[in-house]
């Protein structure tokens, strides 16, 4: 099992946006810090993963947010 | 009594509670918006630092002075994240997060671990007003990072590098921001946010009166806490981590656990929307969510509760057997099994 989270950007100052993945051996993630912009990504991703699905919002992406 | 009823009783009826000690400070003869209550109550939480009792370990440091209790934190907080995010309860998402430095208890499966926990790092949130006097009675920054650090006092020039020294108008323009973009609600948590009531308050009085706060909490916050954040949060979303002490002493090095939680538990329920949370850790199912299950369903029957399952072996976990893997398909069944047998009302 990974030990350390991978860190998807990075923080401070509210200019940044940061989520935290663990990739579990059976193809589990877990996210910590769940993003508008990272939840898009991974709904992109797996679109009938049900639990993201719920939580892709229309919250507009600031600039510095990843692109779609 | 629904949400808004309970804030609104709150925020009127201040002159029902106790005359004696910080109640009795808090009288006041009219309704007062939140903001102005927030401001007036910032004052004497930030004056109560000379003699920290914030938190249920009634340290009784004195903060101001330098002196650091058990959370090690200084007079000014700190914090680490302020981002929209939608990993929380779908009812509060998306939420405009601002995590705080700093935490009274020691859970050695923090997810968030050295950056909630270290009150010494982060970006620090000072209001313009202190900052352009040097602080009130003193200004005391934390010590041991580098250029950054200083101890402030009246009249003493700052040597804060610019960039770190985080407005806290600026966090309440980038919350009012958020909820310009579509965030529904503007959470405050840490580390634990009880420990940094003064800039909390503060930062409460820069917000708009209409904004759903949200009060995420460890709920081990002292009686003198309470009273400070009465009718400010609209939900209080508080954590019920152990069903017993031993495990609350053993992984989280907190003692008198249950009494506490439970007591201010029951308080926010009676003065504020309360969402229970109860993170299911492997090999805690029997020890810790069934009694926590059983003391809901008994004492807080129909609080809304969210049982999260997606532990992961973060910071020190890995010094517990137990805790070195993740929950697995038959204990999350078996909890959630446990939660329809005690008629819990589990949200997603």
């Amino acid at each position: 099992m990974k030990k350390r989270p991978a860190k998807a950007g990075c923080q401070s100052s509210g200019q940044d946006q940061v989520s935290e993945l663990l990739i579990m051996p059976d193809g589990q993630i877990l996210v910590h810090n769940l993003t508008p912009a990272f939840a898009r990504l991974l709904h992109e991703l797996n679109p009938t993963a049900e639990q993201i699905s719920s939580r892709v919002t229309r919250h507009s992406s600031p600039s510095h947010e990843l692109p779609n | 009594m629904r949400r808004e009823a309970k804030r609104h009783a709150a925020l009127a009826g201040a002159d029902e509670v106790s005359k004696s000690g910080v109640a009795g400070a808090l009288c006041h003869r009219s309704p007062k918006s939140r903001s102005v209550l927030a401001r007036e109550r910032a004052q004497i939480a930030r004056a109560l630092l000379a003699d920290c009792r914030l938190c249920a370990h009634d340290c009784g440091v004195n903060r101001l002075a330098g002196e650091t209790g058990l959370c090690h934190a200084g007079a000014e907080a700190r914090f680490f994240c302020a981002q929209t995010e939608v990993s929380d309860e779908l009812e509060l998402i998306p939420t405009f997060a601002v995590a705080l430095c700093g935490c009274d208890m020691r859970c050695d499966f923090c997810i968030t671990g050295a950056t909630s926990w270290n009150a010494r790092t982060g970006d620090l949130v000072v209001a313009a007003l202190r900052r352009q006097k040097g602080g009130g009675d003193a200004l005391v920054a934390p010590r041991g990072d580098g250029a950054a650090s200083t101890l402030l006092r009246r009249g003493v020039a700052t040597t804060l590098q610019p960039q770190r020294l985080s407005g806290l108008e600026q966090l309440a323009q980038q919350a009012e921001q958020a909820l310009a973009n579509g965030a529904r609600t503007i959470m405050v948590l840490g580390g634990e946010p009880t420990i940094h009531l003064p800039t909390v308050l503060e930062l409460v009085s820069q917000l708009p009166d209409t904004a759903k706060l949200i009060w995420k909490t460890n709920a081990h916050g002292s009686a003198q806490a309470r009273e400070l954040l009465d009718g400010l949060f609209d939900v209080w979303l508080a954590d019920f981590k152990f069903g017993n002490d031993a495990c609350a002493q053993r992984l989280a090095k907190t003692p008198d656990y249950l009494r506490v939680i439970e007591e201010n538990l029951r308080w926010a329920d009676a003065h504020s929307e309360l969402i229970v949370r109860h993170l299911l850790m492997p090999g805690h199912v029997d020890c810790c969510w069934r009694p926590v299950a059983e003391w809901l369903a008994a004492n807080l029957p129909g609080v809304k509760v969210n049982l999260r399952s997606g532990f992961w072996p973060a910071w020190r976990a890995a010094r517990h057997i137990e805790l070195r893997g993740t929950v697995s398909t038959p204990e999350n069944e078996r909890a959630v099994a446990l939660a329809r047998e005690f008629g819990l009302n589990l949200i997603p």
